[in-house]
């Protein structure tokens, strides 16, 4: 049987493979499965041992990771802000991804056109929660400079939930800083919203 | 021959911006790429026409947002060639100084992000940032902000230099110097860089001309032509500019060119700051009112040479706001030439190119 | 100088063999009375001296096309699509291609006079 070559177009392979998925899917749910460390969720850890809500908070808490969407000339803000200079990994906020999968906050650094809309939308949904907007700088608070121009939309909080905003045009690397430090105490509860 | 198309999308870390690119691929080499724009566009040119001439600055400067105080520049050069005013020898002096640093500013941040998307040297990414955040330490100083500095007016600056500015200058300056045969140096000895980007992605003399491209782009082809060198402007008409240029074409002729025209900066900084103490006129410019002068010439047209190639700007001037303001930026026309320098080229080159070329898509969709 | 649109490929011709073989940009004006196209094109010469020239010419608001320059200079592609996006002017000759810009609802030609725009100072909350 091992040396027969196995034709993988053919429909009776294609039936096989559905007719195994089949099976396992139905034993595994007919069977009660025990609860292993490798298949319990978060909560479930946390209501069974009431002290490691702590251990999950901290972890949360003091590991953000920021999502790199700079689209403009605050996107060059959010560069200096991860350089050698204002060192954005002393805190945590380490590795700006490029891939949402990976991350916890999204900075949206520049004014959002009506052609990016959909895109920032299904970014947004690809993030796994818990997730967090921040909205820095002028044009992704309020519309910046272009308030009058007939292609942008007047502030990202038109499209997504947003928790900390940052003035500035564009803001101070040290602004960016304080703000995540104010969104480290939301995470962990401190500030009620 | 079958044809694969792939989507580099709007968000990618790697190209230089937010761009789509729509590349065609017969197994690993590039047959056709298509650039689709206009994902940053906010109509400068319309919001023009509906503000005063000197409301208008803020505009023009988040155009290029790498290097704005050269397009700031330009636009308040040509509301002046419209109303016939001449700025003082000292503000030229001034302005000289302020617009090379900001080239070797934008230079740096260019070279940076190259290395960046070439094999993973994010080392060279924060040198080159540790060194602009140095120059922009001094940008700091003379004008108060760290990136929009609104700071040109007609006829001269917003207030002088401060007096201990031409110590810090120099020492920074002598800094720099030092630092580019560093990285020349270690750059050049690196064989990844090297076969990564000596002859990828070339543009004949020839062709340079043809598709228009400008600024070292240009230079790089071979054409020896600088804005500063042919239309010389500000104190460039004293002291005179080499065109750096090389002949080879490619990538790493790109780079280079940039390198050399740091080079060609610093020595210019300092033959403009020993002129600068003996300078005579006034360096403020006139204050911004409620009204400003009637323009005399209906019709200007300036231009400049910004970090990335030359801008023109064209200003057709009513009486207390412009008529019809046309820029002719630099990176829209660099970037139109992608779809022929990458055709034959891999598709692990295409991002070499991209890096190469250097254009803010902030400029391309105005 | 000045042109007429008959006569326009000829003259880009002459000037492209006299050795201003650059073209720096193309561009529209609207005075609302009649629509003005000018070209700008350069010749690189040798170290020191380089010249630029000028071609207008003027176009009515009913009758609004122009001939495609591709030929002469090929990096015109990008700058006639952006002047027919923008203003509304028809270029003959060309292959079709897509809309450079990715629009927005897509109507109207944002760069004439007549361009409906949201009046300034409305906030989202009054347009609905």
């Amino acid at each position: 049987m091992a040396d027969e070559q196995i034709n993988r177009d053919s429909a009776e392979f294609m039936d096989a493979k559905k007719e195994m998925d089949r099976l396992v899917y139905e034993s595994v749910k007919e069977k009660e499965v025990k609860p292993n460390a490798f298949f319990m969720k978060l909560s479930d850890i946390t209501k069974a041992m009431p002290m490691a809500k702590n251990a999950v908070k901290w972890a949360r808490v003091n590991s953000l990771w920021p999502m790199q969407f700079g689209l403009a000339c605050c996107g060059i803000e959010l560069m200096d802000f991860g350089s050698a200079r204002i060192d954005a990994e002393r805190k945590g906020y380490l590795l700006f991804r490029a891939t949402p999968r990976q991350c916890d906050v999204m900075v949206v650094a520049g004014w959002v056109t009506k052609s990016m809309v959909p895109e920032v939308k299904r970014l947004y949904e690809q993030m796994t929660a818990p997730k967090y907007v921040i909205a820095f700088g002028e044009c992704a608070t309020c519309g910046g400079p272009w308030w009058e121009s007939y292609n942008i939309i007047k502030g990202i909080d038109e499209v997504l939930p947003v928790d900390v905003f940052v003035a500035g045009c564009p803001p101070r690397p040290e602004n960016l800083f304080s703000a995540l430090m104010k969104l480290q105490k939301k995470v962990g509860g401190e500030i009620e919203v | 021959m079958t044809i694969t198309r792939i989507n580099v999308g709007p968000v990618h870390p790697s190209t230089g911006g937010v761009v789509r690119f729509v590349v065609d691929l017969d197994g690993d080499t590039i047959v056709n790429v298509e650039p689709h724009i206009g994902f940053l566009h906010r109509g400068v040119e319309k919001l023009a026409e509906t503000r005063m001439y000197m409301q208008i600055p803020p505009y023009t400067e988040k155009l290029d947002y790498v290097a704005p105080m050269a397009y700031n520049d330009a636009y308040v050069g040509a509301v002046e060639a419209a109303m016939g005013i001449e700025p003082s020898e000292r503000a030229k002096h001034i302005r000289t100084i302020l617009l090379e640093l900001q080239r070797i500013a934008s230079h740096l941040f260019s070279i940076g992000l190259l290395s960046n998307d070439i094999g993973q040297m994010f080392t060279v990414f924060m040198w080159a940032f540790k060194d602009r955040d140095m120059v922009l330490d001094l940008l700091q100083e003379a004008t108060g902000s760290r990136m929009f500095y609104v700071n040109m007016r007609l006829g001269g600056m917003q207030r002088d230099l401060p007096p201990d500015f031409a110590d810090h200058t120099l020492d920074t300056i002598k800094y720099i110097e030092k630092r580019m045969f560093e990285y020349a140096k270690y750059m050049e000895k690196n064989p990844v860089f090297t076969e990564r980007m000596k002859g990828v992605g070339i543009l004949s003399r020839e062709q340079a001309k043809e598709l228009g491209v400008t600024g070292p782009v240009l230079r790089a082809s071979g054409v020896s032509y600088d804005v500063r060198k042919n239309n010389p402007y500000y104190m460039y008409e004293k002291y005179h500019i080499n065109a750096k240029t090389m002949q080879t074409g490619d990538n790493f002729a790109r780079y280079k060119v940039r390198i050399l025209e740091i080079q060609e900066s610093v020595r210019i900084i300092k033959l403009v700051l020993k002129g600068l103490a003996g300078s005579e006129g006034k360096a403020e410019g006139m204050p911004v009112k409620l009204r400003s002068p009637n323009p005399v010439n209906r019709i200007s047209i300036v231009r400049r040479e910004l970090p990335r190639g030359e801008c023109t700007m064209y200003l057709v001037a009513d009486s207390q706001k412009p008529y019809r303001l046309s820029i002719r930026s630099p990176s829209f026309i660099n970037l139109a030439a992608v779809s022929h320098i990458s055709k034959g080229a891999r598709f692990a080159d295409f991002f070499g190119i991209l890096g190469s070329l250097d254009f803010v898509i902030g400029c391309v969709d105005r | 100088m000045k042109s007429e649109r008959k006569s326009l490929l000829a003259a880009l011709s002459k000037m492209k063999s006299e050795g201003f073989d650059y073209l720096v940009k193309i561009t529209a004006i609207d005075y609302v009375d009649h629509m003005d196209v000018v070209y700008m094109i350069r010749s690189i010469g040798d170290i020191e001296s380089s010249k630029d020239e000028i071609v207008e010419l003027s176009l009515k608001p009913t009758d609004l096309w122009l001939p495609t320059v591709t030929n002469i200079f090929p990096a015109a592609d990008w700058y006639e699509r952006e002047m027919s996006e923008m203003f509304g002017i028809d270029i003959k000759g060309r292959n079709a291609s897509r809309l450079l810009l990715e629009k927005w609802d897509g109507t109207g030609y944002p760069l004439r006079k007549s361009f409906a725009w949201d009046a300034p100072y409305k906030t989202s909350e009054d347009k609905k």
